[in-house]
């Protein structure tokens, strides 16, 4: 699966993952962080590049309700995510990241694709389809295009286990 | 030519006299007190006791030994003592000093001399023996000696020790003399000649290097020995009461 | 020192003044107070530990060392790349300091990360000499963190170097006081039934060795940057700060299981090395290796940092708060560990008979080679439909008991974590940048760490350091060395002037370290780029093991021609320490 493939459905698939990486916080995506947004309506562009394990640059200033589309590109050697949320949020995509890579999803520098489609038992499966991310191998570039909503603590972070911890997470500063 | 030969004579007397030219690619030659053998030493009274037997005789006692040396090489003196402190006289006295090697992973073979200097007449022995751990814990102490008049006897101890707690030990000791040939003037006679056993609880009181114990031990001497013994109103059986310390530095 | 503080706190005010750097160092006789006792050792400018150095990547340093002791001295950098003549091992590197004397060291800082440096003459390291690196990276560091602090873990005992050295030789259990006794006797009779209890310790006494074997040197007192359990060394934090804590076990003999209840840590560098971060509860660091974790404490609360030894015979301790003189309850200490004779599978000529072959067939799966695919293979077979809600820090184990590939299969002191959480394993390690290229190994030298404890005698392919030829490498060559524990002991194996490229099945991923820990019963494979001429020390970094005869001398033969001019030099210097 290519990566524009993948982006694709990244974009299709919405909201059926949602509950199961509902935040600790009890809000859905759509609620603390914003909500997908039409690269018609960005206002800016704002490149994010993505080391190991630290992005460039790791702090972005946003108006509340403002469309900003992201160009994200792993810059690094290894796997890297952009997730656009709140502390919660993120601390419960971790849980799902750590299963990822404990089943061989995640190795390094490489997403095993095919593997994501597996059944986990109750419905659920590893994609990696939120809309508020975007995962990456080394060299690849994406976009998210996200509509952030009133004030709130939301960041943007790698959550493949242990990168976030580590210091790979970036504020958002509402102006 | 010659000049050749002189310089391959050079070179083989300088690789002969001074080993380090071998090692020249070596950069600098090791010579830390790393690369020497590790020399050490220790001292340990396994015994140093007061006893008071069951009719009323009072012995002050000790079993040390001292060692110097390598895991290669190690000289040992051993001394052990036993004065009766109403007679004023050494009952026995015996230095040993011997060299020792190892011979199997928990065994090694000991050789040197024997003085026994009590009361009474001298001995001087030579001495053969091994002296290790056996499975299961059992620390050994085998000799054989042959004086020199040629009476040859031999001397076996095993010691166990029983952890209480790890401060509390139960020491068991057991050492039996036999003899091949009489050497009547000493009062031994050919055979078992006596037995000597143990039992000491000790407390680690400073780390290992001092360890109060009181305990029992029994002394028993055997056939033509317990016969000579008897021909001059000696004792066969004593039982003593003992108090004392383990020491080691 | 002065200077260096001066220029610490310029460079702090102006991150870009970069001076080449000139330190100081004194190596003194001190005092050191553990809150259990007082005891003179060997520290730095009066001080054990000595004190932080702080380099930077890219600068040149100087490093001037003063003797004022009464007898020869050094300073070996660990972990550090260098030139051979600077790495700081007398009668390898050169000929040591003598006292009065004071020696330059001169050499480029060519990585970042966490390292230490202390003496490696006789037995000051033990008594004391021994002080921290902190190399900041000329780019910036991959991670973020708002502080940072030093934790220099030691195991000071009440004797001096020479003295345990001595009882070792005189009594190899003389500082044991774990073994098992009359009541552990009943009390497995108990649990195991009493002809199991006592076949197993006639099996254990036929070898002549001691479950309890697992720390020689027993009785010291923890510490942490310099102060005992009691004394409580404290780091200071606001609440939602990242914290870095540069971890550093600079014991002579102590290995340390580390935690701090309440907060998890990630792992992000090992030997100074960055690593892929790895979350945990617990790890185990071993004598001179070194893990940097970031923690985050994100509440108005006091911390614990408990470091129990690995056989539980005394710990360390210090404190993490938002302001001086809060504490957190320290745990207790968890039971002594015991080896099994699955620890014992690597003793040569063993009398296999009374043993219990399920234990052992692990020592022939050790086989690093295998584990290369593991995940995938693993993956393959499992159960999907079962994985919901598995805990999968503990999967491997055939039994469902937790595993690690880095210790023997049953092996009775393979870590686990107090919490049952995720306790680090070698395993867990991939570098974060490779450094070198992954290429086919040249060769293969097999290292058997040997010994005999009721000996208290250390070995490699069972020869000691005084009866052994050097290693011989060849510049540049890409050496596989094959450690083979066969006694009952972990060696934390440590070579000079070189990386040891850790096999942990991770290809291109295997970390770099600078020592490598191997477990009794086990087989560990780690590879070197022979990039640096010279001769250089490879050893046990437990001290007396070291002292022992667990140590070579490894020469690198060719290489730049300038080296060749050099060593010539250090011959007519010869060695004398």
């Amino acid at each position: 699966m290519n990566a524009s493939k993948f982006l694709v459905i990244a974009a299709v698939m919405s909201m059926p993952a949602a509950t199961f990486a509902a935040g600790a916080d009890g809000h859905g995506h759509g609620m603390a962080s914003g909500e997908p947004g039409k690269a018609s309506q960005a206002s800016r562009t704002i490149n994010v590049e993505m080391y190991d394990n630290y992005y460039e640059p790791e702090m972005i200033d946003v108006e509340p309700g403002e469309t900003v589309r992201f160009v994200v590109e792993n810059k690094g050697n290894l796997v890297h995510e952009f997730n656009i949320g709140t502390p919660g949020m993120h601390d419960a995509h971790q849980k799902e990241m750590k299963m990822m890579v404990e089943h061989g999803v995640i190795q390094g520098g490489q997403i095993h694709h095919d593997m994501m489609d597996m059944d986990m038992g109750n419905g659920h499966s590893m994609k990696h389809d939120d809309p508020n991310s975007v995962l990456l191998e080394p060299g690849e570039s994406q976009e998210v295009v996200w509509t952030f909503s009133d004030k709130g603590n939301v960041e943007f972070a790698c959550n493949v286990p242990g990168h976030y911890q580590a210091g790979m997470y970036g504020e958002i500063n509402f102006k | 030519m010659s000049r050749i030969r002189s310089l391959i004579t050079v070179s083989l007397l300088g690789s002969m006299v001074f080993p380090t030219a071998v090692a020249a690619q070596e950069m600098i030659a090791d010579t830390t007190s790393r690369k020497q053998a590790l020399t050490s030493w220790g001292v340990q009274f396994e015994e140093l006791e007061y006893r008071y037997s069951d009719d009323d005789e009072e012995l002050g006692v000790w079993s040390a030994d001292f060692f110097y040396g390598t895991d290669d090489l190690k000289v040992r003196w051993l001394t052990k003592g036993e004065y009766a402190i109403e007679e004023q006289a050494y009952e026995g006295l015996e230095n040993q000093l011997v060299a020792q090697v190892p011979i199997s992973d928990f065994f090694d073979a000991k050789a040197g001399v024997r003085f026994d200097t009590p009361e009474g007449p001298d001995r001087t022995y030579a001495v053969l023996g091994i002296t290790g751990l056996a499975p299961q814990w059992f620390e050994i102490d085998a000799n054989l000696y042959v004086n020199e008049e040629g009476d040859t006897s031999a001397g076996l101890d095993a010691e166990y020790e029983l952890l209480l707690t790890n401060y509390w030990i139960l020491s068991a000791a057991v050492d039996a003399t036999v003899a091949f040939s009489e050497d009547r003037e000493i009062g031994v006679g050919k055979g078992l000649v006596s037995t000597e056993t143990g039992l000491r609880l000790s407390y680690d009181l400073v780390d290992r290097a001092f360890s109060p114990y009181i305990g029992v031990v029994h002394e028993r001497k055997y056939g033509d020995t317990a016969d000579i013994a008897e021909a001059e109103s000696g004792s066969t059986e004593d039982w003593f009461a003992v108090i004392g310390a383990r020491i080691a530095f | 020192m002065k200077v260096r503080l001066l220029t610490g706190l310029l460079s702090l005010l102006m991150p870009a003044l970069v001076l080449a750097g000139e330190y100081n160092l004194t190596v003194d006789r001190v005092e050191i107070d553990t809150g259990d006792f007082v005891k003179e050792g060997i520290g730095y400018n009066g001080k054990s530990p000595g004190p932080v150095l702080r380099f930077k990547e890219g600068e040149d340093v100087r490093i001037n060392v003063t003797n004022n002791l009464d007898e020869a001295t050094s300073i070996h950098w660990h972990g550090l790349i260098l030139p051979f003549e600077q790495d700081g091992v007398p009668g390898i590197s050169f000929p040591g300091i003598q006292p009065g004397e004071t020696f330059t060291y001169e050499f480029p800082i060519t990585q970042a990360g966490t390292y230490w440096f202390h003496s490696h003459s006789g037995f000051q390291e033990p008594d004391g000499a021994f002080g921290a690196i902190v190399i900041e990276p000329e780019g910036r560091e991959p991670f973020r963190y708002d502080r940072e602090y030093v934790i220099q873990l030691t195991d000071k005992h009440p004797h001096s170097g020479d003295r345990i050295m001595r009882n070792l030789k005189m009594m190899p259990d003389y500082y044991n006081r774990q073994q098992q006794t009359v009541g552990e006797f009943f009390s497995d009779a108990s649990s195991n039934g009493l002809m199991d209890t006592i076949k197993d310790r006639m099996a254990w006494g036929d070898m002549r060795m001691m479950k309890a074997d697992v720390e020689d040197v027993q009785g010291f007192t923890g510490m942490i940057n310099g102060k005992g359990p009691a004394q409580n060394w404290t780091g200071l934090f606001e609440p939602g700060e990242r914290v870095r804590l540069r971890f550093i076990n600079s014991s002579a003999m102590t290995y340390f299981d580390v935690r701090i209840p309440g907060l998890d840590m990630t792992v992000i560098q090992a030997d100074g090395n960055n690593v892929q971060p790895v979350n945990v509860d617990e790890f185990r660091i071993g004598v001179a290796e070194t893990y940097d974790v970031i923690v985050h404490p994100r509440d108005e609360q006091a911390y614990t940092i408990f470091a129990e030894s690995m056989g539980r015979s005394g710990f360390a301790r210090a404190t993490l708060a938002p302001e001086e003189g809060m504490e957190a309850p320290i745990p207790p200490m968890r039971d002594p560990a015991r080896l099994t004779m699955a620890d014992m599978a690597g003793m040569p000529g063993m009398d296999h008979g009374d043993m219990d072959h399920g234990d052992m067939a692990a020592s022939e799966d050790m086989d690093h080679s295998s584990m290369e695919n593991m995940d995938d293979s693993k993956m393959k077979d499992m159960d999907h439909g079962s994985m919901d809600g598995m805990d999968h820090s503990k999967m491997g184990g055939d039994d469902g008991q937790p595993s690690d590939p880095f210790y023997a299969k049953g092996s009775g002191i393979m870590p686990v974590a107090a919490n049952d959480g995720k306790f680090l394993s070698y395993a867990d390690l991939k570098a974060q940048k490779p450094l070198y290229e992954e290429r086919e190994p040249t060769r293969e030298i097999e290292l058997r760490l040997t010994g005999n404890m009721e000996r208290y005698t250390w070995s490699i392919n069972g020869v000691k350091y005084e009866d052994a030829d050097p290693i011989r490498l060849q510049y540049g060559e890409r050496v596989r060395f094959k450690f083979v524990n066969e006694t009952m002991m972990t060696h934390p194996m440590h070579l000079h002037g070189m990386w040891s490229i850790l096999d942990v099945g991770a290809g291109k991923w295997n970390p770099i370290k600078h020592t490598v820990s191997v477990q009794p019963g086990t087989t560990v494979y780690m590879e070197t780029e022979v990039d640096a001429p010279g001769q250089w020390a490879f050893h046990c970094h437990l001290s007396y093991h070291a002292a022992a005869g667990m140590f070579r001398k490894v020469i690198v033969e060719g290489g730049p021609d300038s080296t060749q001019a050099k060593t010539d030099v250090a011959i007519e210097e010869g060695g004398d320490a």
